[in-house]
């Protein structure tokens, strides 16, 4: 079934046209990769995605809502984990759990005790949001994005500035997300999406240039190298 | 249905507003600036007046704590922009903006702690004045006068919690509390709080059209403070603050930044919000 839906989506900022005829077709509890350079139109695509904007033409559709129609229905079952730390530094990981299961009105503890567990919360739980690592910051924020129960997470540069054993630390948390929620993963690092991603779309100057699995994605470049494979795409080659 | 609807907003106020409550609290600054700040220079002028023999009205206690209260709450303002300046710096309030929550629940959510804080701080400011006054040994103002004192303070407490909100909207982390420094030095010199503004004629003046004096000026009237004597032939002469034209001024002014504030607090928060994108 199709989670999210997007139609000859166009956004302009002044001048700049940054989405050009974005369609996309993502199904449910799919963990969905979003590839492209600096500029490419990932985060605005994500913008209009989570009703931060709306698009200059075009339909966006998220789990049967309308983005642009029905933007509180929308916020209701989509949660997002942004590129920078998004917790309330001076509050408790605990404290930060219930702060936002409460905003989404979620009042069922044996779930948040669920995603402490998940996401083995349970050492920093007391510990003040600002003291922790970059790495369980971002396990924290990931956390939060999931205590609304939502049906759409978009997770944008989740790993980015983390080492290498923060990075596999949150893959396995990602994993294990597969196929409970719809995710969608924006991320510079081809080998996260390569590990991850069920498809994948590979984004330049504002177009969606290719949609595949990563198997797919290789076979269409002609390549056994994903990193070559996106290359060529993105550099439009093919 | 439309109940519900209401009451989940609330709610959801009244979440963001205990979050807020708890990240301020936290901060070591709003004991510093909202609190020991104000304790600390009550006490200096107090003593200072006291051993120089009381001869400054502008320092005895009918003067000196709707002035400091008034002052004060210009440290409300900077901690109010240092939270909304650093949740933007975090990425808190993108990622806020994306739940269900409304521009008036982010509104509701900031201005609430920083008023009860507020109101605090005006507790603390009166207790302190008191007990200063029974170590130096000089009368008080009477607990009925305290408390009007502490309700015609509302509006200027009110203002600066909304024009907390403006300025952490509109500057980030750094600058922000750069104009509020602005805004507190403003606030001690043009309020009148230490500074004898009623001998100074078109100076006063120009002071009565700006934020901070018209609520110093009528908590004056409320302490039944007196103006400092400009009388050369009769230097002994008193004369009692009251609701005379001045006051009439005071309370349009203080109405019209009041009304403007909370509004441009809105319309600031609501572009912002757009702005994300």
């Amino acid at each position: 079934m199709c989670e999210i839906r997007t139609e000859k989506i166009n956004k302009y900022y002044g001048q700049i046209h940054a989405l050009k005829d974005v369609s996309l077709e993502i199904e449910e509890n799919s963990l969905f990769g979003l590839l492209g350079v600096n500029g490419a139109g990932k985060t605005t695509l994500i913008k209009i995605l989570t009703c931060l904007t709306d698009p200059t033409s075009g339909k966006a559709i998220v789990h049967g809502f309308s983005v642009t129609d029905e933007p509180d229905e929308v916020k209701k079952i989509a949660d997002v984990s942004p590129q920078e730390t998004a917790v309330a530094p001076n509050l408790t990981v605990r404290e930060n759990l219930d702060f936002f299961a409460a905003l989404y009105m979620t009042d069922d503890k044996e779930y948040i005790n669920s995603i402490i567990n998940a996401f083995s919360l349970g050492e920093v739980l007391s510990q003040r949001a600002k003291t922790l690592s970059g790495g369980w910051k971002r396990r924290v924020s990931i956390a939060i994005g999931m205590i609304s129960k939502p049906k759409v997470l978009f997770l944008d540069e989740p790993t980015l500035g983390l080492d290498v054993i923060a990075r596999r630390e949150l893959w396995k948390i990602i994993r294990s997300l597969k196929g409970k929620v719809t995710i969608i993963l924006t991320t510079h690092y081809l080998e996260e999406a390569e590990a991850l991603c069920d498809k994948v779309a590979i984004m330049a100057k504002g177009k969606v240039l290719a949609v595949g699995t990563p198997e797919e994605l290789k076979n269409m470049a002609g390549t056994d190298n994903f990193e070559d494979a996106f290359v060529k795409i993105a550099e439009g080659e093919l | 249905m439309n109940n519900k609807k209401n009451t989940i907003r609330n709610n959801r106020a009244l979440i963001f507003a205990g979050r807020n409550l708890k990240e301020m609290t936290r901060d070591p600054v709003i004991y510093i600036f909202c609190l020991a700040f104000p304790v600390a220079m009550l006490a200096l002028f107090a003593v200072i007046n006291h051993y120089s023999g009381g001869k400054s009205p502008v320092f005895e206690f009918p003067s000196l704590i709707p002035g400091v209260i008034t002052f004060s709450y210009s440290f409300i303002m900077l901690t109010q922009c240092l939270l909304v300046s650093k949740d933007k710096t975090t990425s808190l309030l993108k990622r806020l903006y994306t739940s269900p929550m409304k521009k008036i629940d982010f509104v509701t959510g900031y201005a609430l702690p920083a008023f009860v804080l507020g109101m605090i701080q005006t507790a603390v400011c009166i207790v302190a004045g008191y007990v200063i006054s029974l170590f130096i040994g000089s009368g008080y103002i009477g607990f009925g006068r305290c408390l009007l004192l502490a309700a015609e303070q509302l509006p200027a407490l009110i203002l600066n919690v909304f024009s907390g909100i403006i300025v952490g909207a509109l500057l980030n982390e750094k600058s922000a509390p750069a104009i509020t420094s602005i805004v507190i030095s403003a606030s001690g010199i043009l309020g009148g709080a230490w500074m004898p503004l009623d001998t100074m004629g078109g100076f006063e003046s120009f002071c009565k059209i700006l934020p901070f004096y018209p609520s110093v000026y009528l908590g004056r009237i409320i302490t039944g403070a007196t103006h400092t004597p400009t009388d050369v032939i009769n230097p002994a002469a008193v004369t009692v603050y009251s609701f005379d034209a001045t006051g009439v001024i005071s309370v349009i002014v203080l109405s019209v930044y009041l009304l403007a504030a909370i509004v441009l607090s809105v319309v600031t928060f609501g572009s912002m919000m757009k702005k994300a994108d």
